[in-house]
């Protein structure tokens, strides 16, 4: 009875050493079936601090906006293309001219905004003038080497505008504050507070479907049309550097 | 000492007038409408020189800033009547050199060209409410900043020019 007590005894004291093993092995397997969860994760809690910088990020997002900038390039010269085979003007074939901005009068009787750049450079009459963001006038006045320019917001600017999502025309009026209105030609209108408003893609005077607004409120009941309140995409208070359209 | 209009100096210094209009500095205004510099220059240079040369040089500084103004209405009548009044103030009466004087000449002389502009906008066909609201902040806020600021800068001219030009 006795030597035949002992190997029992033996086996179950070594299973009982070996099972934290067992149970060990049975979860490395579920961290094969699960392909590393668990230690990927605490891998990833640890080394945070050594994660790559924000300068590594910059140039993925610098990446990313050259990207986009060269699929507008493309977009622009494809809708160049379609617009010569519509026998529109060729608004968009023109120069970009960069000009710095030496006086600045966003408010007060007049507003308008002084270029460092005029006639000499190719600043004519009407050419757009556009901020960060979007037009923010045109011009009014050239000398050899400045350009005055007629803020959107100036009493008696009026340029046509459009609204992409409704399909709709729409006269902006400048009424001396910041915000200028916008007057609709229909009586049944569709605009919602927040809606985009842009120039025209069929615009001869302005390039096309340039962003110009986003509308704040809507007053419903004025008469003979619907009129609302617009905040200019581009504020002209801020602006150090624009951008002219030359034709 | 000669008249003030022929000291080249003091006439060359209506210069400055275009020029801060051009600058525009941001840190005088208020609710972001400037001072008339206009109003500034001329009230002292009329108190001194008398009604026909305050009269003439409105009429200089007015054309000189609806040059440089883009728009159809003009500053040329209110600066006007503004060198002639101020011409005739300086010459009849004792010599004007209170700052409440001043200020108060600056604040009359500025709401008297903000709604001369005011009255142009409406001929033109402006008349939109929304517009009226503009230009009534736009006359006040004028009128105050230019009246605070006319006995700083207005008593200061005027102890000048009244060196260079005694009566």
């Amino acid at each position: 009875m006795g030597s035949s007590q002992r190997p029992q005894g033996a086996r179950l004291r070594s299973i009982q050493r070996l099972w934290p093993w067992l149970m060990l092995l049975i979860a490395l397997g579920l961290v094969r079936l699960s392909k590393g969860a668990g230690f990927a994760d605490a891998f990833a809690l640890l080394s945070r601090p050594f994660w790559p910088g924000a300068a590594q990020s910059e140039w993925v997002e610098t990446a990313k906006q050259q990207e986009q900038l060269s699929r507008l390039e493309l977009l622009e010269q494809d809708n160049a293309r379609l617009r010569g085979l519509l026998a529109l003007d060729q608004q968009s074939s023109g120069d970009w001219l960069q000009a710095a901005v030496i006086s600045r009068t966003a408010s007060g009787w007049w507003q308008q905004l002084l270029l460092g750049k005029g006639s000499i450079e190719g600043v004519a009459k009407d050419d757009a003038v556009i901020g960060p963001g979007g037009l923010v006038g045109r011009v009014q006045s050239v000398t050899p080497t400045t350009s005055s320019v007629r803020l959107l917001t100036a009493p008696g600017s009026r340029i046509g505008v459009w609204l992409p999502r409704t399909q709709q025309h729409g006269l902006l009026v400048g009424l001396g504050t910041a915000r200028p209105q916008l007057q609709f030609l229909d009586k049944d209108i569709q605009v919602r507070p927040g809606d985009l408003v842009s120039t025209s893609p069929a615009s001869t005077l302005l390039p096309p479907n340039l962003p110009v607004a986003v509308v704040q409120s809507l007053n419903a009941r004025s008469v003979p049309a619907p009129t609302a309140l617009v905040q200019l995409i581009a504020s002209p208070d801020a602006i150090d550097w624009v951008q002219v359209k030359v034709r | 000492m000669t008249r003030l209009h022929r000291q080249p100096i003091c006439v060359a210094s209506a210069l400055v007038v275009p020029i801060l209009q051009m600058a525009a500095p941001s840190w005088v205004n208020l609710d972001g409408v400037p001072p008339s510099w206009a109003i500034l220059w001329l009230l002292p240079w009329s108190l001194v020189d008398g009604p026909l040369a305050g009269a003439i040089a409105g009429a200089a500084i007015g054309l000189v800033l609806d040059g440089l103004s883009l728009g159809d209405v003009t500053q040329v009548p209110a600066l006007v009547l503004m060198g002639w009044w101020w011409g005739r103030l300086g010459r009849r009466g004792p010599p004007i050199q209170r700052s409440l004087n001043l200020g108060l000449l600056a604040w009359i002389g500025s709401l008297v060209l903000g709604l001369s502009l005011w009255l142009q906008w409406l001929v033109l066909g402006l008349s939109d409410g929304l517009i009226q609201s503009w230009a009534l902040h736009t006359t006040l806020a004028q009128a105050l900043i230019t009246g605070l600021l006319a006995p700083l800068i207005g008593s200061w001219q005027l102890l000048l020019w009244r060196r260079r030009a005694p009566a």
